[in-house]
């Protein structure tokens, strides 16, 4: 296996091109579909092959927080630009993930906060995470496409 | 990291020289080459930790190394399957993670195509 060089205070653009080169993409059979609004179809979220093979890799990958921390930032009203990237690079990267963490900590950087965190107090789950297969293999309907309202949270733990 | 040159410009025997802040400033920062047809699949990324289908022909690309500002640069091309002419519009919904993309057909209406292709420039965090 490749050793991942010491990359603590690398920037995380160079620690990604140095994935790029080194390591093979992982295609990952897990999707994540959820319903960020209740007036939209159901969002699927798609991991990336490099993206995976640098989370199941481990030490290059930044932890979850600190792209929280930046998004906080954005959101202020007078925000213009980052002043706080340096967390991207100089906080210790993550260690390797499996394949269903790395799906974890997916959710919490891309899936907007309101859906992950309250994705069972409603009347149904707001998020489910599936493999490929058992989504449509169609695109016919797609813009009505919603999580099944049969499905529980016992079936989806199991 | 082994290998590492410093330099402020390149210069060339004979063709002159070049900033190298040239080379930084107009390199893509992320792109992503994808199928947005069927059940969504990347071929291949930089920079790029994954993708949302939100809807027919609407996508969105999150990037794993965050841009500095939303005020970057980001180019969509799509190649349409048979009989489809391919057009397509960023939406002006961008963050510095993430940036939101749909692709039409001839009739203007929102269509997925075998091929979706978006690099992004400007300055990282």
């Amino acid at each position: 296996m490749t050793q991942t060089p010491e990359f603590k205070g690398t920037h995380l653009f160079d620690r990604l091109c140095w994935a790029k080169e080194n390591l093979e993409g992982v295609q990952s059979d897990y999707r994540v579909v959820y319903e960020d609004s209740i007036d939209e179809c159901a969002k699927i979220l798609v991991p990336d092959p490099n993206w995976m093979a640098c989370a199941l890799q481990g030490g290059i990958l930044p932890p979850v927080w600190v792209y929280h921390e930046l998004a906080k930032d954005e959101a202020q009203p007078d925000f213009k630009k980052h002043t706080r990237g340096y967390l991207l690079h100089t906080t210790e990267p993550m260690p390797a993930m499996t394949e269903e963490q790395a799906i974890e900590y997916l959710i919490m950087k891309d899936v907007p906060q309101h859906v992950w965190q309250e994705w069972n107090t409603g009347n149904k789950p707001k998020m489910v995470i599936c493999r490929k297969e058992q989504l449509p293999s169609t695109r016919e309907w797609r813009n009505a496409w919603k999580i099944t309202e049969d499905l529980t949270a016992t079936d989806i733990a199991a | 990291m082994a290998g590492k040159i410093i330099a402020d410009t390149l210069e060339h025997s004979t063709a002159g020289s070049l900033d190298t802040q040239y080379v930084v400033n107009g390199s893509a920062k992320a792109w992503v080459n994808f199928n947005g047809t069927g059940t969504i699949a990347i071929r291949d990324s930089l920079s790029v930790s994954g993708l949302v289908d939100n809807n027919t022909g609407n996508y969105t690309v999150n990037y794993s190394s965050s841009m500095d500002n939303d005020d970057y640069s980001s180019t969509v091309s799509a190649n349409a399957s048979s009989g489809l002419f391919g057009t397509l519009q960023s939406e002006a919904s961008m963050t510095t993670t993430a940036t939101n993309i749909s692709c039409y057909n001839g009739s203007i209406s929102p269509a997925d195509h075998a091929v979706v292709c978006l690099h992004t420039l400007g300055d990282l965090a």
